[in-house]
């Protein structure tokens, strides 16, 4: 259950990346990944490496996917424009 | 062959097919299922036993075997003619469904028991409470000094000899692994409270695993022990010869012996089992008589005779003047005594000659000793069944459930109808006659395929409709379209029918796809959906697509659609302008504060499971007595030692008045039947108003495990079939779209607190399906369009695309929805709760096909330089806008040229007729263009494409252009925002379009 409250967080805020210029590594479907990836990773090393089961989820939860859902998608926002930049500085 | 021939030869294979569909439904009997006709439906899981320690494909269907024959020679009294099924279902189950059974303890005790005989030598494996044995090697003279070994002996299994549940379990889980024919191979689990009163908790399992999960909440209680009895002991309950009754292994009353497992006479080795009638004894009971195979007999022979010398060894020490003592041989019964045969060593020095076969004498009443006799004589399960649900669902309420389910059906039928008619008349007509036939053939292929008719099946049927009236919808859309687009109406059926069949067909196979990963994984009941959702798709797309068109084909030039406004194309419609793309950002927006919210609710309140995955008893009744309270209820149970049970009043028209449903931990058959009674005693419970429903722990994982492992597989079939048919940036924005409509959903139920069912999770994988119908039909018309639209950004063929198709959506998902609805409100609750998921999941995949799907992949595709390069321009050229729908030079269409493939098409072709866009495209692509001062040019000049930009289109303007990559060639990139004026084109010599 603690794995659905994580994935519903990520997948939340991942739909306001759309407000962001559109300089994710991989785009939108990268802010998806970096969104999804860094809910769960954050909310199992909250939790110990363990998935909160039916009756240990609470709302809290749910709260713990939200900083990692940022991380995340701030992680492929700043690769991306490392990557935008690395392609302007290019000779070619 | 013409046109009209091809429709004639369709129509007399459909009016054959009809015809044929009619006869079938009159001569076939419908067969219903459980939850229609009312009866006992019971699933079993397939565990190891001593002679098939690895369940193998063969020992299942073996075992299926046993017990059809078991449901056709004992349940239904020999008759055969029972509309039971016994069938392999999921990985290691077995379900039985055996409508009409009003006993399930019965059904339990026939079908479920492995009917292993075992034959022991008594006094040989008899162990005391210390775990050895009283025997002790059988040296003559021992008992003379062991007056309780013999006192053991000659209680001859019968209760009073007997110890406790717990104290024989303790005392066999002292003893080690043990060497001989064991009747059971592996260790044993048993849970007892440590209290003082030892009661049994769960067990006896064959892993420690399944028996914590048997144990209430799938928990260890926090005062309890684990006791472990190896292979090679086996601890069998005593039977009460006065009881009538049998008495359960966790009764305190019931009393145990503790043998070594070492079995002289298998089952196997029996044969000819009859139920007759002891006349020696008293008044005569009933007992059951064999023969023995011819090993049997020997090895019979053998053992009686070894046991009637060591009788003859031993002196009684209870008795006087020496004599031999009474020794005695055991008949188990699948771990219980049925009988302690007396082999007096005076009378029987040489044993007993198994000739003349024996006889099993015990408590027996004629009934469960014919039963006896059958089992035995069918033979034992090669494997051990462990049940896992159980239901029991009486005829009325069955028959009402049916009635609902109709009642919905028609309702749903009749309003697809009526929305058809009103918004495509004579078309909707016509769809209303393919509806017809469908629903023609399709109850009369249930019929022929033998199939039953379940509540999850109706469920089925009625989606299909909203399925096969979607085809149609589709179809006639294209037919509209094509029409306003200037055709005649004969050329714009044929090209409607010819352009919207791709659609259909990818949504459809996604559909069918989808159905059949449900009917491979799914449990039992959601099966039955799963094949009427696909059988129905199947038949739909002949009767939505070749019967109509056969029929429209046939009527193309009659005087009664010699209008488009009799086809509903009289006016031009509705153009969309609404910037879909642009707008995007609100509905993320939506979506992902519902989901936010989802989440949290997941997170706060969790999903309510139930009875499927809980595991445990549900009991719904009706009660006469008027003002029963649930405390009435609850004083009952607490008798019964139920009373934590949860219960709830219910409101229910169909149960009456005065109605509960009573939640408590799973309780064997014989135990509802026991609470059955008492409620009816007290309250009086009406004729077929008590159903009940178990299911055990591992059932509900099963169920969980297998819907996983569906959604999962079901996600790979369709992307994998997206990236095929489309491309593959096409098939992340669906599991993106499907994924948003999965979660959306279990974010409602979390909010609402409403119960997750396994029909809960049979709409949840019938969503990953439908709800890719409409992303399909806008993923279509955005792949057609690309080509069309060689210079509009893609943000602008999306728009276009949705503007064209949004019509059609929320024409499919408004006739989807229609019969989804009729089925929530008349469908009662099984189908109600089928429903509301389908209602949720149906109308989040409309949306999100929309503003979901279509936005990521358009801010995904705009990523690709082509399209890059494309925004650019239009941003350079509209002040730093791209406009919405593309206009001037970028909404120049062109009809792309695919690749010439051989026709294969069978019949000659319809004249050729052009619509006025198709004839303006002609002579653009003759260079006939009688306003050339409109279009640019196209340049050739190379360029490579831009890096990503990061400066605003006004800091570009004052950059020079950087060289472009060859992405941009054909798309007359290089054009002059203000192009020089033609030069008159002179007449130039042509032949058949091309400049000589």
């Amino acid at each position: 259950m603690g794995m659905l409250a994580w994935t519903m967080m990520g997948l939340a805020l991942w739909h306001f990346t759309i407000f962001l210029p559109d300089r994710h590594w991989g785009g939108i479907v990268g802010a998806f990944l970096g969104a999804l990836i860094g809910a769960i990773i954050f909310g199992l090393i909250v939790n110990g490496f363990s998935v909160p089961g039916r009756h240990d989820t609470h709302l809290l939860t749910a709260a713990e996917a939200i900083p990692g859902a940022l991380i995340g998608m701030a992680l492929v926002y700043f690769e991306g424009v490392r990557r935008e930049r690395a392609a302007l500085a290019s000779p070619s | 062959m013409t046109d009209r021939r091809r429709n004639f030869l369709i129509l007399l294979l459909v009016a054959g097919l009809l015809a044929g569909s009619v006869a079938a439904i009159f001569a076939k009997k419908a067969r219903l299922g459980l939850d229609l006709k009312g009866g006992v439906q019971l699933v079993y899981q397939t565990k190891p036993s001593a002679a098939q320690p690895v369940v193998t494909d063969e020992a299942k269907q073996r075992a299926v075997d046993i017990m059809r024959k078991r449901v056709d020679q004992v349940l239904s009294g020999g008759t055969g003619t029972s509309e039971s099924e016994v069938s392999l279902s999921g990985k290691d189950q077995i379900t039985a469904s055996l409508p009409g059974v009003p006993n399930a303890a019965r059904a339990v005790k026939l079908l479920g028991t492995p009917a292993q005989l075992a034959f022991y030598d008594w006094e040989s494996n008899l162990l005391g409470p210390n775990g050895k044995p009283y025997a002790n090697g059988v040296s003559p003279g021992l008992l003379a000094t062991d007056p309780a070994a013999a006192q053991a002996s000659q209680a001859a299994g019968d209760v009073s000899g007997g110890m406790p549940l717990y104290d024989a379990v303790k005392t066999a889980a002292k003893r080690g692994v043990q060497p001989g024919q064991a009747s059971r191979r592996g260790p044993e689990f048993w849970l007892f409270d440590k209290g003082s009163s030892h009661r049994l908790l769960a067990g006896p399992e064959d892993t420690r695993k399944d028996l914590i999960a048997a144990a209430r909440g799938g928990v260890q209680p926090p005062n309890s022990q684990i006791l472990v009895v190896q292979q090679g002991t086996v601890v069998l309950q005593a039977t009460d010869q006065n009881s009538k009754k049998p008495v359960a292994p966790g009764d305190p009353a019931a009393r145990f012996y503790v043998l070594n497992d070492n079995v002289a006479l298998f089952g196997k080795d029996v044969k000819d089992p009859k139920q007759e009638t002891d006349s020696q004894a008293a008044g005569s009971p009933p007992n059951v008589t064999f023969k023995f195979t011819n090993t049997g007999k020997k090895e019979f022979h053998d053992v009686t005779r070894t046991i009637s010398q060591r009788g003859q060894q031993l002196q009684n020490p209870t008795s006087t003047g020496g004599q031999p003592l009474t020794q005695h041989f055991a008949v188990a019964l699948d771990r219980k005594l049925i009988t302690v045969a007396t082999i007096n060593p005076q009378d029987l020095p040489d044993g007993i000659d198994g000739e003349q076969g024996a006889q099993i004498t015990g408590s027996f009443t004629i009934q469960s000793a014919q039963d006896l006799a059958n089992l035995l004589k069918l033979g034992a399960l090669p494997v051990n069944l462990k049940l896992i649900s159980q239901s029991q669902v009486s005829a009325t309420l069955g028959k009402e459930a049916l009635h609902q389910g109709l009642i919905a059906g028609v309702v749903g039928l009749g309003i697809v109808i009526l929305f058809l008619l009103l918004f495509y008349r004579v078309l909707g007509l016509i769809a209303t006659l393919g509806l017809v036939i469908y629903a023609f053939y399709f109850y009369a292929l249930l019929k022929i395929t033998n199939s039953t008719f379940t509540l999850p099946g109706i469920a089925g049927l009625i989606l299909t409709i909203g399925v096969a009236a979607d085809a149609n919808i589709v179809i006639f859309e294209r037919v509209k379209e094509e029409i306003r687009a200037g055709r005649s109406i004969p050329a714009g059926i044929a090209v409607g029918y010819k352009k919207g069949f791709s659609a259909i067909l990818d949504a459809n196979v996604v559909t069918i796809m989808t159905a059949f990963i449900l009917f491979v994984l799914a449990t039992a009941g959601v099966k039955g959906f799963a094949f009427t959702l696909g059988i129905g798709t199947i038949v739909s797309l002949f009767t939505a697509v070749m019967a109509t068109q056969a029929i429209l084909g046939a009527m193309g030039r009659s005087r009664l659609i010699s209008q488009p406004s009799a086809l509903g194309a009289g006016s031009q419609g509705r153009r969309w302008t609404f910037d879909f793309m642009g707008s995007s950002k609100y509905f993320f927006s939506l979506s992902g504060v519902i989901l936010l919210i989802g989440a949290l609710a997941i997170g706060g309140k969790g999903l309510k499971f139930g009875i499927d995955f809980e595991s445990g008893t549900r009991i719904t009744t009706a009660v006469t007595k008027q003002g029963t309270t649930e405390n009435d209820v609850r004083s009952v149970l607490a008798s019964s030692g139920y009373g934590d049970a949860k219960i709830q009043k219910l409101s229910d028209k169909n149960l009456g008045p005065t109605a509960f449903q009573i939640s408590t931990r799973t309780l064997q058959p014989d135990k509802v039947a026991t609470v059955n009674q008492q409620l009816d005693q007290r309250f009086g419970v009406p004729q077929g108003k008590f159903s009940s429903e178990s299911v055990g722990p591992t059932f509900g994982q099963t169920v969980a495990n297998s819907a996983v492992i569906a959604i999962i597989a079901s996600l790979l079939v369709i992307s994998a079939y997206i990236a095929l048919r489309f491309e593959w940036k096409f098939a992340v924005p669906v599991l993106i779209a499907l994924m948003h409509d999965l979660l959306i959903t279990a974010g409602v139920y979390s909010l609402l607190g409403r119960e997750v069912t396994t029909a809960t999770v049979a709409a949840l994988l019938t969503i990953l399906g439908y709800s890719l119908y409409d992303t399909i039909i806008v993923f279509d018309r955005v792949r057609e369009n690309v080509p069309r639209m060689p210079r509009a950004a893609f943000s602008q063929i999306v728009n276009r695309s949705m503007s064209e198709v949004i019509t059609r959506s929320a024409a499919t998902t408004l006739c989807t929805l229609l019969p989804v609805t009729a089925l929530l409100l008349f469908g009662g609750q099984t189908l109600g709760d089928f429903a509301f998921a389908l209602l949720i999941g149906v109308a989040s995949g409309a949306y999100s096909s929309i503003f979901i799907a279509s936005p990521v992949l358009t801010h995904w595709k705009e990523r690709e330089a082509v399209y890059t390069s494309r925004r650019h321009r239009l941003e350079d050229e509209n002040d730093g806008k791209v406009p919405a729908y593309a206009t001037g030079a970028a909404g120049h269409e062109v009809e792309p040229k695919g690749p010439r493939r051989p026709s294969g098409r069978l019949t000659a072709p319809e004249p050729e007729q052009l619509s006025p866009s198709e004839f303006e495209a002609l002579k653009r692509n003759l260079d006939v263009d009688d306003a050339p001062a409109r279009r640019g040019t196209a340049t050739a000049a190379p360029r490579q494409a831009r890096p990503p930009r990061t400066s605003s289109p006004a800091a570009r303007k004052a950059t020079p252009p950087e060289p472009r990559s060859a992405d941009d060639v054909a798309e007359n990139e290089g054009m002059s925002p203000n192009p020089k004026p033609r030069k008159p084109a002179k007449p130039r010599n042509r032949r058949h379009g091309r400049p000589r």
